[in-house]
């Protein structure tokens, strides 16, 4: 042992201290590049989690009728995914699509049947069980049936299609009650309206966005809302670079910019409610032009000689360059496709409008063509379109619920107190009545005024199928499967039916144990339509394979001869639309559209769909009126100012945004806020402009003309802050969303891009 | 080699462009503005596949939104000639990350399949990498943010639930490219094939405006979508060899 | 510039410096403890409540968003750290220059620096989202082999505090060895084992005399680098990222000059209330308020002077990012502490080319008061309006303080004012022997009992 003293002892450690630190410093420098994080963040290799499941079912959330498949993990449902092999989805699924998942685990579901106490305000609910609540329904039902007065049952379901609908319709017959009613806010009536007057049929074409090189869209915002949004979407991709060497072209023609708006290549806004006059403007033209060389081309001369040009420009405001140009490439570009509907079909003008658009796929031989509108064959399934309620038809109903006609009202899905504008009464017609039942998963405003509630599935928990509508040229069809099992007291609405059929003695005609076995009843009939090969397997092995798959499909296509029938064109033609109030006291055309994210409002309680911006202004949580910039400035007006919009009906109170692609006296509300009910996530929450939306009513179908209200804009000087997720809208030349192909604004000078910008702070 | 040439050697090669090309796979997205609609149909698969929380309208009023993946909207001109673009932003997955470089503690970066990754349990929240991200892509766990019961019940095991104080962002939804790893490993495949690993919101982008797929496979649909004339990134000029690829709008 | 002291603004005897200081350490009057339990109270109320709660419920107590991830925390921080400078900073600058005039305020000066330090570091904890792992930034051997990121800025700031704390808290300790044994000498009971134990075996021979200086210049010739280097590294936080307006090369120089403007500026503040609060107007006098002034001035031209470069950058850039970042800072939302900035940083301080202003006490407290705000507003804006206004134009937003924020924010003057005023209890806030270093030598007085005491 040397002898060491402190000092050196000291110096000692030090030394060994550094070149450790050295040592170290240079062994970690000279390691492989590569960070070696992974191998201990990641899980090893071998380890494997639990499995998942997937079940095939459809989405129920919109009438569309996508095909999903369901990814559950130890017996919970965890995500919605679209099903690849459905022809509608193909795999792809909107976002209310996949939210359905949020319908299953609500916070805010109705877990177990309930009876009203009480009356007026003092009314509340009691727990009851299924069998207290079946019965009293059953027993009143059996009663009705019993002293012939079934009639005085009425069924009031959203539109349902396939054998639910077939099970309704079947149990109102045993009631022998004409009152079943299919009521949607949204259901395109004078859509179905107008192709029974040009084509005949009461059933939607295939409109084959795929294939097209040029759609002009009347007022469809086919992205969005319009009867089947994932499909076109899927159509639109397509058609857009889906082909070689092709780009299909969009023309959007509406007041205000639609989603479908902004992805168009040109966006027209004309008068609200002449759209069909400027379609007929399009047909003038290309008619005029020889375009059109059909043995009744004398016929259409007549028809379409008020609108020139000139004439339609000054009804719509479109100029008449664009008029002639937009029917000149229409010829030209063929495949082309005009469809109509949204806005444009919601006034009292609708079905004219819509029929004027079928006139130019007619005239430029669009119809039964690849890339334009081609017919479906009948649903394979049962199809009730003569039960769709229309606003009159409510209105029918309220009425006769007022004069006592009615004892029983079984409601199903809908929310007429919500959707229905309070001119209806329809809260107060249901007071009316001595029994309202409602089968929702969610207290809804309608519901919230119903005596028993017996609580249905939501379509994660339980069976039916759907044959969506239009289809895809071919009759499709899907069977929707529980994937998770129910998770409170809850059932399905066809064996709610069923029980109830039972009770009130229609075992006989009804026999079905349970809506399952209804469906296996329902599609062994589908299944006896089959090939050889498909009886070959037994219907057993047809229905696991349709379960599996998902979806099931029919190579039959429908009709492609078509002959007009010449009575139809004497009748073309479109009037001026009508509107409630006056422009004096009303200057504004109130413009309501479906919210991209909550439909007509069936999407508030999701918080998903709540928490998702809307696409085109990123607000969440809440309700605006759309003005146009220079609107809003001659007014005074900048985002976030409340201001009243006053209809001849009613007065809401609405944060102002400034929308740059609104018509200077239009203003737009989204639908699907402003509910009094219906869950946490939604009460209390924005305004519903249904609520001061004028009776105005298209005249064929007795709809709602929901876009032929007038309304007055006043500032009350109030402000709040606007929820939205985004910032500044404009790229201030910085080219971030870069094009090609076309005439770009050279940016010279940074100096010039500052834009004013108002900073909204509470 | 000597101790210092093989130092040198590591050091020049270390992040310099084409260093993450020697690995084995190298995730790519491309995204058409041409063909994407604004519907956030992938805003939505992204929340739904990721776990991410539903923050309220007081928090988004603050500014405090959450989605891995927004839209991003931009007006061009007046009315009537008025033009709206959605372009959809989410991390870009740089090659020469800003965010990885900043974090103090390593708790972002980069793997050898060219993902930006975030490793939660690691994360210290300073935020920095926030700042330095020019997309603006990483969110922060400003609370714990609770479910209302039983929506938990939707949470996908497959994805970690991130607590306070950690910062998050799109991952390529990495928990989907291990399954198919694993998935490609077990059929005794040596690589992940094309198409078999979608992101969720490639996956319902209703559109097909989103191409995902790994760009060394020259037959992939990404690699094909990734040298399409239209192609370019944005941001491009910071020099983030970014692994979103843009495909232009066309004006016509 | 200096010139030394004499007799003439000493009229003292050693003794009188003895007895002046030491009183001010052991005699505590009631005026203290409420000062002390004020400030404490204060700390306890504004700064630790608010951040429990933030730790309990989340960062999200603070206003920070998307994209303003930064807030007042960050701008606190650099604050802090800047005051921190021309304490030490400025101190040795003035050891080394020979300044004699810095011997009656170095040490408390000093003191400033270390607890801003302190400030400043707690303000890290407060700022990350999870504070409990924070060690995670420093690098230290663990079985987990993850090391920090040494690319980091973030992570070379950690180390430059680091360092830097340790660096002033040894410089300042190391000069008061030689007043801790005086104390020692002056003391008795508990106190008098304090500061045996704190002055180390000071006897005052001329080998420990000659090793303290030899020791103290080192250290100085240290510290100034490290000083200089940390304001640079914070600033590197920034100016490393690409940001419009964060990522500027002027950031560094801008970001040390500010440090030792408000540093200085802290320092005219701290003298004067130490000056009335003490008792010490003999040897905080008006010739130190008038260099302290000239010095200000010089600072605040050259901040003024960067401040424009940084404008005409952006400017000049021509693109759209710099432009509207810039923009933003004049004309935006928080314009008008912009232009409260300007005033109170490049405008006001103006009035010290006068030497009636720079001699006058109260004028001078208020300037530097002013001074500070307006530097604090500096950091402010630098991190507020830049995140506001990036590349996206679609991700822009504003961010807007929390009232917890606000509260800490001004629970940490609290924390300083309770750390300062420990300070003066225990360590002898002028330093004696260096003020004694000054006078001329007195006559030796023969009652007077000099035991122990150096010279
Ligand atoms: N939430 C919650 N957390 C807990 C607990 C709890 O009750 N609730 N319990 C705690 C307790 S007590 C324990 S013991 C731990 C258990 O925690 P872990 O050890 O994580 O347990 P497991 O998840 O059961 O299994 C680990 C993995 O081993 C894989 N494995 C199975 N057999 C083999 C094999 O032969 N070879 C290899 N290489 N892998 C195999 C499995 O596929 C699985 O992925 O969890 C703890 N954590
Ligand atoms: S379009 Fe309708 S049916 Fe299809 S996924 Fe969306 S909500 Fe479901
Ligand atoms: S986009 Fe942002 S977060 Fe993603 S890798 Fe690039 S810098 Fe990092
Ligand atoms: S927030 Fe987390 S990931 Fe981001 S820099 Fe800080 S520690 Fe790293
Ligand atoms: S890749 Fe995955 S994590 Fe990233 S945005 Fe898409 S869904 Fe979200
Ligand atoms: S889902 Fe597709 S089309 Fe829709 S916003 Fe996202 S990228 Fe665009």
């Amino acid at each position: 042992m040397p002898n060491i003293d402190r000092r050196e002892f000291l110096k000692l450690v030090g030394a060994g201290g550094v070149s450790v630190g050295a040592g170290f410093m240079l062994r970690e420098a000279n390691k492989d590049p590569r960070e070696y994080l992974i191998p201990h963040v990641l899980a090893p290799e071998d380890s494997s989690s639990g499995l998942s499941t997937w079940y095939n079912s459809v989405c129920s959330m919109c009438p569309a009728g996508c095909g999903i498949s369901v990814r559950t993990y130890e017996g919970r449902a965890k995500k919605i995914e679209g099903n690849p092999s459905h022809p509608v989805s193909q795999g792809r699924l909107c976002s209310l699509g996949q939210a359905g998942l949020q319908a299953l685990y609500n916070p805010d579901r109705l877990t177990a049947p309930m009876r009203r106490t009480g009356a007026g305000d003092s009314a509340s609910f009691e727990e009851i069980t299924w069998e207290q609540g079946l019965k009293q329904v059953g027993d009143r039902l059996d009663l009705l049936r019993a002293a012939r007065r079934g009639n005085r049952v009425a069924f009031l379901t959203e539109g349902v299609r396939g054998h639910l609908a077939q099970l309704f319709e079947s149990f109102m017959r045993q009631l022998g009650s004409p009152r079943l009613l299919h009521y949607d806010f949204d259901h395109p009536h004078t859509l179905y309206a107008a192709n029974q007057q040009f084509f005949g049929e009461n059933h939607l074409p295939y409109y084959d966005l795929q294939n097209t090189r040029l759609l002009l869209s009347f007022g469809a915002d086919y992205l969005n809302n319009w009867i089947s949004p994932v499909h076109h979407s899927l159509g639109f991709g397509e058609s857009r670079h889906g082909r070689p060497d092709i780009r299909g072209r969009f023309v959007q023609i509406e007041p205000r910019m639609s989603m479908s708006g902004a992805a168009a290549d040109e966006w027209i806004a004309a008068k609200p409610g002449t759209e069909g006059i400027l379609a007929l403007g399009l047909a003038h033209h290309i008619v005029a032009e020889g375009n059109y060389s059909g043995a009744d081309r004398g016929a259409w001369v007549t028809a379409l000689a008020d609108y020139t040009p000139a004439a339609v420009a000054e009804q719509t405001g479109v100029p008449p360059t664009t008029i002639t140009r937009l029917a000149d490439s229409f010829v030209d570009t063929a495949p082309s496709l005009a469809i109509g509907g949204g806005a444009a079909g919601n006034h009292s003008n609708g079905v004219d409008t819509l029929v004027a658009v079928n006139v130019l796929n007619y005239l430029v031989g669009n119809i039964g063509q690849e890339g334009g509108l081609v017919f479906n064959p009948a649903p394979a399934g049962p199809a009730l379109q003569q039960h769709r309620a229309t606003y009159s038809t409510m209105l029918e109903l309220a009425e006769a619920a007022r004069q006592g006609e009615i004892d029983v009202l079984i409601i199903n899905g809908t929310n007429p107190v919500f959707t229905l504008p309070p001119t209806a009464e329809f809260a107060q017609a249901l007071a009316q009545i001595p029994l309202v039942v409602s089968l929702s998963s969610f207290l809804d405003e309608t519901a919230a005024l119903a005596d028993v509630i017996l609580p249905s599935h939501t379509y994660l928990e339980s069976w039916g199928d759907d044959f969506p509508e239009p289809g895809v040229g071919f009759s499709v069809g899907a069977v929707s499967q529980p994937v998770v099992s129910p998770l409170y007291n809850t059932r399905g609405t066809g064996d709610i039916i069923l029980d109830l059929a039972r009770r009130m003695g229609s075992a006989e005609v009804m026999p079905w144990n349970s809506m399952e076995e209804f469906l296996k009843y329902g599609w062994r009939r589908i299944y006896q339509r089959g090939d050889p090969e498909t009886l070959a397997q037994g219907f057993d092995a047809f229905w696991t394979s349709v379960l599996k798959a998902g979806a099931w499909g029919e190579t039959s296509s429908g009709n492609t001869a078509f002959t007009l029938n010449p009575d139809v064109i004497a009748g073309i033609g479109v009037a001026p639309p009508e509107f409630s109030g006056s422009e004096e006291d009303y200057p504004f055309i109130l413009h309501p559209y479906l919210s991209p994210n909550l439909h007509d409002g069936r999407g508030a309680n999701l918080p998903w769909m709540q928490e998702l911006p809307d696409p085109m202004t990123s607000v969440v949580y809440g309700s605006w009126v759309e003005i146009n910039p220079e609107t809003a400035e001659q007014m005074g007006l900048t985002e976030g100012d409340l201001v009243d919009i006053q209809s001849p009906h009613g007065q809401l109170q609405v944060p102002v945004y400034i929308y740059p692609a609104i018509m200077p006296n239009v203003v737009a509300m989204p639908i699907g806020q402003g509910h009094r009910e219906y869950g946490r996530y939604a009460k209390d929450r924005g305004v519903n402009p249904i609520e001061i939306l004028s009776p105005q009513i298209e005249p064929i179908t007795g709809n709602l003309a929901t876009s032929a209200t007038r309304v007055s804009v006043t500032a009350t000087g109030k402000r709040v802050k606007l929820v939205k997720t985004g910032g500044t809208s404009r790229d201030l030349g910085r080219d971030i969303v870069q094009t090609t192909g076309g005439l770009g604004v050279e940016v010279t000078s940074a100096a010039d891009n500052s834009i004013p910008i108002t900073e909204v702070t509470t | 080699m000597s101790l210092f040439s093989r130092f040198m050697d590591g050091w020049r090669k270390y992040r310099k462009p084409g260093y993450y090309d020697e690995f084995d796979y190298h995730w790519t997205m491309t995204i058409d503005l041409d063909k994407c609609t604004g519907c956030e149909a992938c805003v939505t698969a992204c929340q739904a596949e990721n776990n991410i929380p539903i923050v309220g309208e007081e928090e988004i009023a603050k500014g405090r939104e959450m989605q891995w993946i927004r839209v991003e909207r931009y007006w061009e001109g007046e009315y009537p000639n008025a033009k709206l673009s959605f372009i959809p932003m989410m991390c870009q997955h740089c090659d020469a990350a800003p965010c990885e470089t900043v974090c103090p503690v390593g708790a972002t970066y980069h793997n050898q399949d060219g993902l930006n990754t975030q490793i939660y349990n690691r994360c210290i929240g300073t935020r920095a990498c926030a700042v330095y991200c020019p997309y603006e892509v990483r969110y922060f766990n400003y609370y714990d943010h609770e479910w209302d019961s039983p929506l938990e019940q939707q949470l996908n095991p497959e994805v970690t639930v991130r607590g306070k104080g950690v910062m998050e962002k799109c991952t390529f939804c990495i928990q989907r490219i291990r399954e198919a790893k694993d998935v490609a490993k077990d059929d005794d495949r040596r690589r992940v094939q094309d198409g078999d690993v979608q992101p969720a919101c490639v996956q319902s982008c209703p559109s097909k405006a989103l191409v995902f797929g790994d760009r060394k496979d020259t037959e992939s649909q990404v690699y094909q979508s990734m040298n399409d004339p239209r192609n370019y990134r944005v941001l491009d000029e910071l020099n983030t060899d970014s692994s979103v690829f843009y495909l232009k709008k066309v004006d016509a | 510039m200096h010139r030394p002291m004499t007799t003439e603004t000493f009229k003292l005897g050693y003794n009188d410096i003895h007895d002046d200081v030491i009183r001010s350490i052991v005699k505590t009057g009631p005026k203290y403890y409420i000062a002390l339990a004020t400030a404490g109270g204060t700390t306890l109320l504004c700064f630790f409540f608010p951040w429990f709660y933030q730790l309990y419920y989340g960062i999200g107590a603070a206003g920070m968003n998307h994209p303003g991830v930064w807030g007042t925390y960050l701008a606190s921080f650099i604050f802090w750290i800047g005051l921190s400078h021309s304490g030490t900073l400025l101190s040795c600058v003035l050891h080394l220059t020979n300044s004699s005039w810095r011997k009656a305020m170095y040490r408390s000066a000093e003191a400033m620096t270390l607890f801003s330090l302190v400030v400043a570091a707690t303000y890290v904890m407060v700022h990350v989202g999870r504070p409990w792992f924070i060690h995670w930034a420093v690098p230290y051997p663990n079985q987990m082999e993850l090391w920090p990121n040494f690319r980091s800025p973030l992570m070379f700031d950690v180390m430059a505090i680091a360092t830097y704390i340790t660096g002033s808290t040894i410089f300042i300790y190391m000069g008061s060895i030689p007043d801790f044994a005086a104390v020692r000498d002056r003391t008795s009971g508990w106190r008098n084992t304090m500061y045996t134990l704190l002055s180390l075996g000071w006897r005052g021979t001329d080998k420990e005399w000659h090793r303290l200086h030899w020791a103290y210049t080192f250290l100085a010739v240290l510290i100034i680098p490290l000083a200089v280097s940390v304001h640079s590294i914070v600033s590197w936080d920034f100016a490393m990222s690409i940001v419009p307006s964060l990522h500027q090369t002027i950031f560094a120089p801008y970001f040390v000059v500010g440090a030792i403007y408000s540093g200085t500026a802290g320092i005219v503040t701290v003298m004067f209330v130490l000056r009335k609060s003490m008792g010490f107007e003999q040897y905080i006098t008006k010739l130190h308020f008038d260099n302290l002034g000239k010095l200000l001035l010089v600072l605040s031209l050259i901040w003024t002077y960067i401040n424009g470069v940084e404008l005409f950058t952006a400017w000049y850039s021509g693109t759209s990012e710099e432009y509207e970042a810039l923009n933003y800072k004049l004309f935006g939302y928080y314009s008008w502490l912009y232009w409260e900035m300007i005033i109170f940083c490049a405008v006001l301080p103006m009035l010290m080319f006068s030497t009636r202003f720079r001699t006058s006490f109260v004028p001078m407290l208020i300037l530097s008061i002013a001074i500070n705000i307006g530097m604090y507003t500096e950091r402010f804006l630098i991190i507020a309006t830049s995140l506001s206004r990036q590349y996206l134009p679609d991700a822009w937003g504003t961010y807007v303080p929390s009232p917890v924020e606000i509260s800490i924010m001004l629970g940490s003057f609290a924390l300083f004012t309770t750390l300062f005023l420990v300070f003066v209890k225990i360590f002898p806030s002028v330093s004696m022997y260096e003020v004694k270093e000054t006078m001329a030598t007195p006559k030796m007085e023969p009652a007077a009992p000099a035991a122990g005491s150096p010279a």
